[in-house]
């Protein structure tokens, strides 16, 4: 009865699967006949209840897993070979453990809460279904990424998800630097995933040498031969080779989790719509990297090294991302490189050893990370689409229900005691000054602890920077923005260049036999049908309204777990037992009576008086500054500002580096290599081909077809050749 | 008369009428090559249901002597590394052919052409005499150059010499190499054949090369340089961006789809079974030339102000990913390799066809001359971007599987450290991945991305048949990337097999000619006259093992991973 009940996994899988076909198949179909206000409100409710009833599925499941002794709570399910050659074989199998099921409802929860907020967010988008069959499709993805029981599949999600990113980084395709932001997003990834298959291949090759010998099934990248077996196939290699596989898996997750310096391609990646700024690149797909590394904890524990890599990658990453935000004034960009620098807090604790607390992070992240990126959603719709904290201020008078669920947010990334991320923020601090982790006789656990409790008095600055600059700071600033006189400010929206259609003429030659063009006629019923956009800019007449419920909920909702969400996961779940079932390696359950873990004991008090005193820094350090108006230093006139923050506005010259670097770079060598292409390679064949012209010519003069001059060419010239070898080879005797 | 021999007789009788009909009645020429490439493609579907997955050695064989003289015979077989190859031409010379209704030009000549081709194609991938494969490999050059000669580009003249003399000089080596097997033949047996099962079944015993010096190593390469450019690889690509950008959009899908194949069928058919020692030893030089192939063609790929050829340089890189996944010589690699084959065939010319039907509406293939497409024709702009990531490798979708397999099996190899192989092969080969992402995204956003060219404010979405036509390679695209089994199974045995006859010693390799011979369902050689008496051996049908399958076998050089002694 209860496996019964587990094969509804497929359900979950299915149902996000069947709302991106009926977006992209039925979605114009039905907003045409319905009329776009109509029927962008059916489509909007057909995108949200798949998600929805995926996400009930689950957490169904999930009880019911719960009920299973600890030991058994990882039931796999195969529903068909997917890959099956010789020596190897990948099924298409999913493992419902409590790993997956945790993943699988914070992207299913999370993900139908913004699902609703984005029907009102995309209410006036003229393109409404493109938009869901992606969002519906990236779910599915998610799912199989988090579900699925082998590399293989993980890998299938894992790319699955990148494109969907890709996908919607570049929604608003009209715009060149929405396109140049997504491909950037799936190259970087790219790079990861390179990384990832050969990490893949490696632990592949690993098991197949050792448990190969025992005549095993060829199933060398699914979790239950891998992971049980992990210590035996480490055994049987040299430390290096581990080490290294690890690692390789780590640059995987360095390219989907943004971690220096694959991050580049996040910040970049806001220019898709608000929505999905905050399901993809804050709550799930940004966090596949930790969940990777949860998932491999086996052989990440096994490789001490490895884990000083990831922690020492995390650390920087956790700085550089807190730093940059403090030259951003993009709301977006603040809160985008936020997430980089709590996604690399989140590896810090996988560095040290502590996975289950990185997975803790993700859980937490999740709840008041979206709900800032909602939040700033909804400031940004209020505020006519102008992303520029510098004209906000005072907005909490405007945005009552907005503003006090993002007050919520901002004290939980900041660390107000018992909300949700000062339960993770803290555990992470614990374990990284607890961790006995060494790395060429540095203490590398108590460094990055250094590094993670300045990053968190730097986190709680840099949010109360963007609250007070948004909701309160002396004046509101839209209003000194004269009418009808913009700066270029970034926007989150479209804009349909239609004059130049106007100028289109006729280009083709000939009459259209094929019909392949508009008529004049049709051409005119087409600019007829055009909607036409009113695209209000904020100035001082504007007057910011708070946003309809569809989309405040979703932000009330969060708001809550913002608040409980940590305790629950902490005291109510017990995350580290309940991901412990699922083969997490988990430290005080490895060695229960371990120094180390009386050490945690000791210490968990002094070290939550740390934290706390991080936060209040933070908050009124940030109120000393931002409180009662915006200083120079971070005003309208850039040159006015201190050297370090110019420096964090430029990303400190790390970004252009690399994208310069490569797009310039991998250009000249390309110019180049065809250069040589066709003048040397294609010159040896041409010159090659003028000396036997040469002769073709005295053929030319009996010919006129060329086809008839070089086959006859070629037939002398072969006649020729099988007279001459027939005879060679008969006279030797058949080359012996 | 067989199936097989049917299905190639199909296009030649269909040409044959073509010239029946007055060039005035356009529309019953293009009719006509529709029902006889149809008719085709149906017969190559009997042959598929007629073919089973159980055996590796050649099926559906009919022989008739043509030139007894000199022991050349017509023999035609099919196995599991050609049985696709087989369909997918008569596929893609349908879509081809469908395509083509917007030609206007001479359309008696053109689609004759395509019916000859066709007929050429089939012969190449059954022939089981080494004449009758020359004979039909050289015959797809010229209805090809025709086809580009006439109804091709701008440059059409330069690019359909230059195909037809690179591909025709480099296989005259292969002609030569091929009547010295024969000969060789006629030395150890006295009779002379240029049957492969015959040559081969002396090559599984070792008897044929015995005493023969470097001969082997000579002959491999006669053979292994003429396949090579046909594949095409680097140094020997530069015919191919020539070719494919001057091509008419059906020559270049079937160029792309089919042509481009005949050279790595070639090297699985011949190159492995016939030259094992040699094949073994020339691992590392063709996996460089792969691997430079992978990267070079990316690159290369990557600067180009021109949509097809962006494309055509593309196929260098993808073509390099099979001969890496075959010269693996690992089982799951040449799985890879076989299959990527189909891969490429089926997202390549999808392509060219979607670039075709811009091309149809534009004459333009200059990326400045277009831009911001995708709301212009949101369906053409949705088929294209599911066809553009299947030939990124994007997993779930066809090229995945190939790339995938290919990579590890090459991984595999070097991991064990056989035959000289480095790790640096797969790590670098596995960058063409990413480069893959960077020129194909760099032209997809050239194209639909950003506002709209104002001269394609006119254009309409595609018409409805043209949905449809794409629409069957969407449909392969997703097929072979979720069950990719449908394909793989059919190749299994065969591609085993062939595997076996390179790496295997003497004795033990499986031989065409041996009726005895089959692959048990571990993958081992097994003789199935000979049930086994003893307990010892433990095989599920109780045969005798002649040559277990090898999966984790050691090598020796020093850069491997090697497990702790």
């Amino acid at each position: 009865m209860e496996q019964e009940l587990f094969k509804n996994i497929w359900w979950v899988l299915a149902l996000p699967v069947f709302g991106f076909l009926i977006q992209a198949f039925a979605g114009k179909i039905v907003i045409d006949n319905l009329g776009p206000k109509l029927g962008r409100q059916v489509m909007g409710g057909i995108a949200v209840l798949p998600i929805a009833a995926a996400f009930a599925l689950a957490a169904q499941m999930t009880i019911a897993l719960a009920k299973i002794p600890s030991g058994e709570r990882s039931i796999i399910l195969t529903l068909f070979e997917w890959i099956t050659v010789g020596n190897l074989s990948i099924p298409f199998e999913v493992r419902v453990d409590a790993l997956s099921m945790t993943m699988v409802l914070i992207i299913t929860g999370i993900g139908s809460l913004i699902h609703l907020y984005a029907t009102g967010y995309m209410a006036e988008e003229p393109d409404f279904p493109r938009f869901f069959t992606y969002l519906n499709l990236f779910v599915a993805a998610m799912l199989i990424l988090v579900l699925g029981n082998n590399l293989a599949l993980l890998f299938l999600g894992w790319e699955g998800v990148g494109v969907c990113s890709y996908l919607l980084i570049g929604f608003w395709y009209k715009d060149k630097a929405n396109s140049f932001a997504s491909n950037k997003a799936f190259i970087v990834n790219r790079v990861g995933d390179w990384g990832l298959t050969l990490g893949m291949f490696t632990l592949a090759f690993m098991a197949a040498v050792v448990l190969g010998k025992d005549g095993a099934e060829p199933r060398w990248l699914s979790y239950d031969v891998l992971l049980p077996n992990a210590a035996r196939i480490a055994s049987e290699f040299n430390p290096w080779v581990l080490t290294t596989a690890c690692i390789l898996l780590f640059i995987g997750a360095m390219g989907k989790s943004a971690q220096f310096p694959l991050y580049i391609w996040l910040p970049d990646a806001m220019a898709g719509p608000t929505p999905v700024s905050a399901l993809i690149h804050a709550a799930t797909m940004v966090t596949s990297g930790v969940f990777l590394l949860n998932r491999m904890s086996e052989f990440f524990a096994l490789s001490p090294t490895a884990g000083a890599v990831v922690a020492i990658f995390g650390a920087i990453t956790a700085l550089l991302g807190a730093l940059i935000a403090f030259g951003q004034t993009d709301i977006k960009k603040v809160l985008a490189y936020s997430t980089v620098s709590q996604l690399g807090y989140m590896f810090i604790a996988c560095g040290v050893g502590a996975y289950w607390v990185g997975l803790f992070h993700v859980a937490t992240h999740a709840f008041f990370k979206a709900l800032l990126f909602l939040g700033s959603g909804a400031v940004i719709h209020a505020m006519a689409h102008n992303q520029d904290m510098r004209n906000y201020g005072k907005l909490l008078k405007y945005l009552p229900i907005t503003g006090a669920t993002m007050l919520v947010g901002w004290m939980a990334i900041a660390g107000l005691p018992f909300m949700s991320g000062a339960f993770s923020k803290e555990e992470i601090l614990i374990e990284s000054f607890a961790s006995t982790l060494t790395w060429y006789g540095l203490p590398i656990g108590q460094i990055v602890f250094g590094v993670a409790l300045l990053v968190a008095v730097l986190t709680a600055l840099y949010m109360s920077r963007m609250t007070y600059m948004t909701f309160f700071s002396g004046d509101e600033r839209w209003r000194l923005i004269p009418a009808h006189a913009h700066g270029d400010h970034g926007h989150d929206h479209h804009h349909d260049d239609h004059h130049h259609e106007d100028h289109a003429h006729d280009d083709h030659h000939g009459p259209d036999v094929h019909g392949f063009f508009y008529t004049d006629a049709e051409m005119a019923d087409r600019a007829a049908l055009t909607p036409h956009e009113h695209h209000h800019d904020l100035d001082e007449s504007h007057e910011p309204h708070e946003v309809p419920p569809t989309m405040f909920i979703p932000l009330v909702v969060l708001a809550a777990l913002s608040v409980i969400g940590g305790g629950w996961l902490f005291f109510g779940v017990n995350l580290a037992d309940w991901l412990h079932s699922a083969g997490v390696v988990v430290h005080h359950h490895e060695a229960p009576k371990s120094i180390m873990y009386f050490v945690q004991k000791t210490l968990a008090k002094p070290i939550f008086w740390g934290a706390t005193a991080a936060f209040a820094i933070g908050v009124f350090g940030g109120w000393f500054i931002y409180g009662k108006k915006l200083p120079e230093d971070d005003g309208m006139d850039t040159s006015k500002w201190k050297a370090w923050r110019k420096a964090a506005a430029n990303h400190f010259g790390i970004d252009k580096a690399f994208t310069q670097g490569s797009i310039k770079g991998g250009n000249a060598i390309g110019i180049l290599s065809w250069k040589v292409d066709k003048s040397l390679v294609d010159g040896i064949v041409n010159g090659l081909g003028t000396i036997t012209a040469g002769f073709g010519n005295l053929f030319r003069m009996f010919q006129t077809g060329f086809v008839r001059g070089y086959a006859t060419i070629m037939q002398v010239g072969i006649a020729a050749l099988i007279v001459y070898f027939v005879y060679a080879i008969t006279t030797t005797g058949g080359g012996n | 008369m067989g199936t097989i021999t049917t299905t190639i007789l199909i296009p030649i009788v269909g040409m044959i009428l073509l010239f029946l009909v007055p060039e005035r009645y356009p529309k019953a020429i293009k009719w006509l090559t529709i029902v006889f490439t149809s008719s085709a493609f149906l017969a190559s579907l009997g042959v598929l249901a007629l073919f089973s997955s159980n055996q590796f050695n050649f099926q559906m064989v009919e022989a008739a002597p043509w030139i007894p003289a000199w022991g050349i015979q017509y023999k035609v077989g099919i196995d599991g590394i050609s049985i696709w190859l087989f369909l997918m031409t008569t596929l893609l010379t349908l879509l081809a052919a469908i395509f083509s209704f917007y030609i206007d030009k001479r359309p008696r000549i053109y689609f004759a052409m395509m019916l000859l081709l066709e007929a050429a194609m089939l012969g190449v991938f059954v022939s089981l005499d080494l004449i009758l494969f020359y004979t039909f490999f050289e015959a797809t050059l010229i209805p090809m150059a025709i086809m580009i000669y006439v109804w091709g580009g701008s440059n059409r003249n330069y690019a359909a010499i230059k195909f037809f003399i690179y591909t025709f000089a480099a296989s005259i080596f292969m002609l030569l190499g091929m009547i010295t097997l024969a000969k060789q033949h006629e030395a150890l047996t006295g009779v002379m054949t240029f049957d492969i099962t015959a040559i081969q079944a002396l090559v599984a015993s070792g008897e044929f090369w015995q005493n023969t010096g470097n001969l082997q190593t000579l002959i491999f390469w006669a053979f292994t340089i003429a396949l090579l450019v046909k594949c095409p690889m680097f140094p020997f690509h530069t015919w191919l961006p020539d070719a494919h950008t001057e091509a008419p959009t059906a020559g270049s899908v079937i160029l792309a789809g089919v042509l481009l194949k005949m050279g790595t069928y070639g090297l699985l058919r011949f190159s492995l079974p016939l030259f094992p020692e040699a094949t073994q030893a020339a691992v590392l030089p063709i996996m460089t030339l792969a691997v430079i192939g992978i990267i070079y063609g990316a690159v290369v790929a990557a600067v180009q102000p021109d949509v097809k050829k962006l494309v055509a340089y593309s196929s260098v890189a993808h073509m390099g990913f099979v001969v890496f996944g075959v010269f693996s010589l690992n089982q799951a690699g040449m799985m890879g390799g076989a299959y990527q084959q189909l891969n490429h065939g089926i997202s390549t010319g999808a392509l060219f066809l979607l670039i075709g039907l811009i091309y149809e509406r534009t004459h333009t293939r200059a990326f400045k001359d277009y831009g911001g497409l995708k709301a212009q024709m949101p369906i053409f702009s949705a088929l294209f971007l599911i066809v553009m990531l299947s030939s990124v490798g994007l997993p779930g979708m066809n090229g995945f599987i190939g790339e995938f397999l290919a990579l590890y099996g090459g991984f595999m190899t070097a991991a064990n450290g056989q035959y000289g192989l480095t790790l640096a092969y797969p790590v670098i080969a596995g960058i063409g991945v990413i480069l893959a992402a960077a020129y194909l995204l760099h032209m997809f956003r050239q194209v639909f991305y950003g506002p709209l060219n104002p001269k394609l404010a006119r254009l309409k979405d595609l018409k409805p048949w043209e949905i449809g036509l794409v629409g069957v390679f969407v449909i392969f695209i997703f097929w072979g990337g979720i069950y990719p089994n449908t394909f793989l199974k059919p190749m299994e045995k065969s591609i085993n097999a062939t595997r076996m006859m390179a790496i295997n010693p003497p004795g033990q390799r499986p031989a065409w000619s041996n009726p005895n011979h089959e692959i048990d369902a571990q993958g081992n050689l097994v003789n199935i006259n000979a049930r086994t008496t003893n307990g010892d051996i433990d095989t599920s049908a109780g045969f005798e093992v002649v040559a277990a399958a090898d999966y984790y076998a050691q090598g020796d050089s020093a850069t491997s991973i090697q497990p702790k002694r």
